[in-house]
């Protein structure tokens, strides 16, 4: 692309009114570039300006100095032209005003004292813009070699059976693949289910065999019971699927990674690299390497994982009080089975059990948490299981003991119905025991609402188990990937398949696999049927986009994607074992092989790259770090006490909306800082840090999302990593005589707006007590 | 071993109370907004949260033996302010309907009492009854005379004679002439015994209750009953239920007070009234109807007119609240004697002075049927409140609750 630059300034929303023009305008037209302002930029008119510099071919590459590019994007959006925008408005003439930083008299402008910090970042803002221009390309997509439109879809039951129907409606072929012989899971082997429509107040019969004949009347589903995938290779568009019959071994089951203990030897040692892949070869022998390609396998486009949830098993001293090994202690699910045969009787003498006691929670201690892997769904089981109860027997009771009675929606409907049930009792309360007493039971509990410890007799006892990811147990999608069959940070969800079941739901770590239903937390068929529409969704829109070669979330719509230069490689793995999406595969060598559909382009890989050998269209070592160089660094021989320069490098997804909510509440920081978006804190790379402090300026704060088990990171791994990378860079910068307080690292969520000048100030303060630094003017 | 509860819910108890205005019990989901908002519970352990949870869960013997069911005035602030539209105040009310008739014997007669469709029998009663004495009255006055001769004879002076009417009855019109008032009185006089009996035998049952309730909730710092005590505490209640301090206290039923103490004044009035007209006619020999110039019939009067008005009051007020309180058979029933008391012994009175013999005989017959229904069914109805209110106000003033 032979690139013809352009720069455009608005003068409205207060920018001509704070900024000197002249002054302005004098940086692009230095550089021999043509420089445009006009008053009302984002009007018809400015971008009619713009359009026809690009129609008469003058310009391609433009900065667009006005607002924040969190805004107007849609405006300023010229085909085929690369467009940066100077961010005047809200970085620059919003949070700071001349109130505070007077403008100059025409003789305080050439002396040594006097300087305009807000003038001279406005500058610096131009100047990045064009530099950052000048190093990107316009994006190329991405094609694959071969494509696919199927969804496969792990699981029959309700969840797997409702998006296929989805997927099918809107014109997809799907294929279902069922573990068991028969589909409709769970809900297929239940007496009643829940309401799921108004006014939500009486049991209806299962909707499973509804769904069963409805998926079955489809042309376009292909089902595949008594199946499982013995590994899903590839990536998005082309997910290259190996079926087998359960229990079956077979050379394209997925090698699995060594089990912890045998990453030691006898002694407790760690292996070294090489007996440990030996180990790892002889672990998974007949198992072919994840890169070996099944000639018969299936090519799919995407995946959704419906494959649900088994019983937990209560068991051991933590439950004895409850009496749970006694014959009629049972657990919701056995009490189902039970009640789907007929009549509520006792498992021990088959008599009628008329006084039946629900326990939501194992209470004895202090501690009012219900039984692992519940929720809402468990309340509304127990709901529905009392009814059972008052169905069977006209004198039938039925007692609810929970510390959570958690009916959400309009299934609080559900609740009151249940409540009005003349034999249905319900008080919170803490059990202290289950016992026999005669020919029945004794429950007494403690802390009722009765106001005192509660005895109740009862023929048999129900207790709230939980609904147990299959994902606990086994990593059901075996992945061909590097990074291992499951999904990897399970542990902080429980077990449950998930990444972030608030901002994103149905998203997994694994681009292109889509989780819905119980899988990805316990819950009723109703919401299981919501959740398999949007993991439908999901996965249209993951194979609509891998087609035209943009990323599927949560930058929808990049077109660009990583880039390696080979030759530098030196197979250090970084990339490959930070990615958070395991978008990378490695072959014996260790040279990454990448898999740009798998990839959400955050730039981890980027930053970890020591060779700084992987790429962006737009976004690059050099494109950022010539950002860096552009930014001028006033010395001594420029001012007798010349400004601190900072760098901030912040995080694009949340702390950059942060910083515009500051530039739009007109909170003011010191404007000596100059900030550069970047993808993910995942995507820093040290070199920018060097950049920076080489050229004189005097520290760098990097600015990121939360971290932890409650991460708020768009990439789950981006600031963690960052933070790392930061902590090495401090031995580095002591041996150059560098104080480490000079680099910083923050984290800051989207709502902590009016936290970020106070924390922006503070490091400035900081590092201005250490004084300048030293490399200044060098 | 752990102190504990042994609950056993009774879905009869469950049924009973829906089916006497409690229909709402269920719903309550125990917030507590009604035992803050109450403006007479006391602060230690506070009702009717409690007693609602008791009421869902069917525990009979919580709430029939509790003394709290009855220091609530059915105000209905507890029910404006419900969420869930629990009612607590109606199921309250609901609730000591069955503890009236739990304490009341016999037992069919008080389960009749609050069934409907025992209505026409318990109306049929006592419009047969008087509708016999006073066939007998107006055509064997001459035989009863007789009898009456035969078997008293010169007992006190011959002073006791079958009719009562006044000298020259021919030209006025009494209504001893068509009932005799010996009849009146013997239908009453045993029925009042009665209902004394009954009262006595229930209360002592309810008061040894609510006491054992009351220590073993922790509701009282008293362990034995006292009843010099208490009759010092009754002392102390009595000044409060007149002025009805407790019914202003309320917010969302002010209205209700003022009807309230005109019945409640009225009957005490029309008590007096009763007794003061037997002592002249047993005592004094003077028979009426008296002259309108004499004081007690200034106090009758008056009582009369308050009754009425009162009675009507009340039924305008249940009208107007159709929305926000439940209004069940056994309030109407009440309602309607009380109005009904009032309307035709008034109306009695006024066709008497009017001339109208007819008329003022028919509606003495139906007063005499209203004054049955209020009495002989006293220790069933709701207006047995009387009784267990007082009672349990008293215990309440007795035990400390505060």
């Amino acid at each position: 692309m032979d690139k013809k630059y352009g720069v455009y300034i608005c003068t409205g929303c207060g920018i001509g009114d704070t900024l000197d023009m002249e002054d302005l305008v004098y940086v692009p037209d230095e550089e021999g570039i043509n420089c445009t302002t006009h008053p009302f930029l984002c009007s018809k008119e400015g971008v009619a300006l713009i359009q026809k510099d690009v129609d008469d071919e003058k310009v391609n590459a433009m900065v667009i100095g006005a607002c924040s590019r969190r805004v107007n994007f849609d405006v300023f959006n010229f085909e085929g032209c690369i467009v940066e925008r100077a961010n005047l408005r809200e970085g620059v003439v919003w949070p700071h005003s001349r109130e505070k930083y007077p403008k100059l008299e025409k003789d305080q402008k050439d002396d040594e004292e006097h300087f305009d910090p807000i003038q001279m970042k406005a500058e610096d803002y131009i100047k990045m813009g064009m530099i950052r221009v000048e190093k990107v390309k316009l994006p190329e997509p991405y094609k694959t070699e071969s494509f696919s439109r199927k969804i496969l879809v792990l699981g029959g039951g309700v969840t797997g059976m409702s998006s296929a129907l989805d997927a099918a409606k809107a014109g997809y072929d799907v294929t279902i693949v069922e573990k068991t012989d028969k589909l409709g899971g769970y809900a297929a082997n239940m007496r009643s289910q829940m309401p799921v429509c108004e006014p939500f107040e009486t049991l209806r019969p299962s909707i499973a065999d509804d769904l069963i004949a409805e998926v079955e009347s489809f042309s376009n589903i292909d089902i595949k019971t008594t199946t499982e995938v013995a590994r899903i290779a590839g990536q998005p568009g082309e997910f290259l699927v190996t079926l087998k019959t359960p229990g079956e071994k077979i050379a394209f089951d997925v090698p699995f990674p060594l089990p912890e203990e045998m990453l030691v030897d006898e002694n407790g040692k760690d292996l070294t690299a090489e007996d440990a892949h030996a180990k790892f070869l002889e672990y998974n022998e007949g198992r072919e390497d994840i890169l070996k390609r099944d000639p018969d396998g299936e090519l799919y486009g995407a995946v959704i994982l419906a494959a649900g949830w088994r019983p937990d098993v209560l068991e051991g001293e933590k439950y004895e009080h409850l009496g749970i090994d006694l014959d009629d202690v049972v657990t919701n699910d056995e009490f189902e089975k039970i009640a789907a045969k007929g009549k509520i009787v006792r498992p021990s003498d088959g008599k009628e059990a008329k006084n039946v006691v629900f326990i939501q929670s194992p209470g004895k201690d202090e501690d009012d948490a219900d039984f692992e892997y519940t929720g809402s769904v468990t309340s509304q089981v127990a709901l529905k299981q009392a009814k059972y109860v008052r169905d069977d027997y006209q004198d039938g009771k039925a007692y609810i003991i929970y510390q959570h009675m958690r009916t959400p929606g309009l299934q609080e409907y559900f609740y009151k119905s249940m409540q009005q049930e003349d034999g249905i009792f319900m008080t919170k309360g803490a059990v202290t025991e289950v016992a026999p007493q005669g020919n029945g039971l004794s429950v007494t509990a403690t802390n009722t609402l009765l106001g005192e410890n509660l005895a109740i007799k009862a023929d048999m006892v129900v207790v709230a188990g939980g609904m147990v990811p299959v994902t606990k147990d086994d990593p059901v999608i075996n992945l061909a990937y590097r990074q291992g069959p499951g999904f990897r940070d399970n542990d902080i969800f429980g077990q449950y398949a998930d990444s972030n079941y608030i901002c994103f739901p149905y998203e997994t770590q694994r681009t292109g696999i889509y989780a819905a239903g119980a899988v990805r937390r316990a819950m009723t068929i109703e919401e299981s049927m919501e959740d398999a529409t949007g993991a439908a969704l999901k996965a249209i829109q993951c194979i609509e986009s891998s087609n035209k070669g943009i990323s599927v979330h949560p930058r929808s719509g990049d077109m660009t994607f990583p880039d390696f230069f080979f030759q530098r490689c030196t197979q250090c793995k970084r990339c490959t074992v930070e990615c958070p999406f395991g978008a990378l595969d490695d072959d014996e060598k260790g040279t990454p092989m990448a898999n740009p559909t798998r990839c959400r382009r955050c730039g981890t890989c980027m930053g970890a790259c020591p060779e700084r050998i992987i790429s962006f269209a737009d976004y690059t070592i050099d494109s950022i770090g010539s950002q860096v160089k552009a930014i001028g660094v006033p010395s001594e021989d420029d001012y007798d006490e010349p400004p601190f320069r900072f760098l901030a490098l912040i995080c694009e997804n949340d702390a950059f909306p942060a910083l515009d909510m500051v530039g739009m509440n007109r909170m003011d920081y010191s404007p000596n800082v100059r900030f550069i978006p970047i993808r993910c804190l995942g995507s820093f790379n040290v070199i920018w840090v060097k950049d920076a402090l080489a050229q004189g300026m005097d520290g760098v704060i990097l600015i990121g999302c939360k971290h932890g088990d409650d991460y708020q990171c768009h990439f789950i791994k981006g600031s963690e990593l960052a933070e790392t990378r930061i902590k090495k860079i401090g031995d580095a910068l002591s041996s150059l005589a560098l104080e480490k307080e000079r680099v910083a690292f923050t984290e800051i969520a989207i709502d902590e707006y009016d936290k970020l000048p106070e924390i922006v100030n503070a490091f400035a303060d900081e590092v201005e007590a250490l004084g300048p630094n030293p490399f200044k003017g060098f | 071993m752990i102190e504990k509860y042994l609950a056993q819910p009774d879905l009869d108890f469950i049924a009973q109370v829906k089916g006497l205005g409690g229909e709402t019990l269920k719903k309550c989901y125990q917030c507590a907004t009604c035992s803050i908002a109450c403006p007479i519970a006391p602060d230690d352990s506070p009702f009717p949260r409690k007693e609602m949870i008791a009421a869902s869960w069917g525990l009979k013997d919580r709430l029939v033996n509790s003394g709290d069911i009855w220091l609530c005035h059915q105000c209905g602030d507890c029910t404006d302010l419900c969420p869930r539209g629990a009612a607590p105040g109606d199921v309250l009310a609901a609730v000591r309907s069955v503890a009236i008739t739990e304490y009341a014997q016999p037992k069919a007669l008080a389960k009749a009492v609050n069934d409907p469709k025992k209505l026409p029998i318990l109306l049929a009663v006592p419009a047969v009854w008087f509708a016999i004495l006073a066939f007998i009255t107006m055509t064997a006055g001459e035989t009863m005379e007789k009898i009456f001769h035969t078997i008293f004879g010169d007992v006190l002076g011959g002073r006791l004679h079958w009719s009562h009417a006044s000298e020259g009855a021919d030209h006025v019109i009494a209504q001893a002439n068509f009932f005799s008032t010996w009849f009146v009185d013997m239908t009453f006089v045993p029925i009042a015994t009665a209902v004394v009996v009954i009262f006595f035998l229930s209360l002592k049952n309810f008061l040894n209750d609510i006491h054992e309730n009351a220590v073993l909730e922790g509701k009282t710092d008293k362990t034995t009953l006292d009843y010099k005590e208490f009759f010092q505490a009754l002392l102390r209640v009595i000044p409060t239920i007149l002025k009805h301090d407790k019914f202003n206290e309320c917010e969302s039923n002010k209205d209700r007070a003022t009807p309230h103490m005109m019945v409640l004044y009225s009957f005490i009035g029309l008590f007096i009234v009763t007794a003061v007209c037997g002592m002249m006619l047993y005592l004094g020999g003077l028979p009426g109807p008296y002259s309108q110039l004499n004081p007690i019939k200034w106090l009758a009067n008056i009582g009369g007119v308050a009754l009425t008005i009162g009675g009507a009051l009340m039924i305008k007020n249940r009208f107007d609240k159709k929305d926000d309180q439940i209004t069940s058979y056994k309030d109407w029933f009440i309602l309607v004697v009380v109005f009904s008391l009032g309307l035709t012994g008034l109306l009695t009175e006024m066709a008497r002075l009017a001339h109208m013999a007819g008329a003022s005989y028919f509606f003495y017959y139906l007063h005499l049927i209203a004054i049955f229904e209020l009495f002989a069914f006293l220790p069933f109805s709701k207006m047995a409140h009387l009784v267990y209110r007082l009672t349990a106000m008293t215990y309440a003033e007795y035990g400390n609750r505060r």
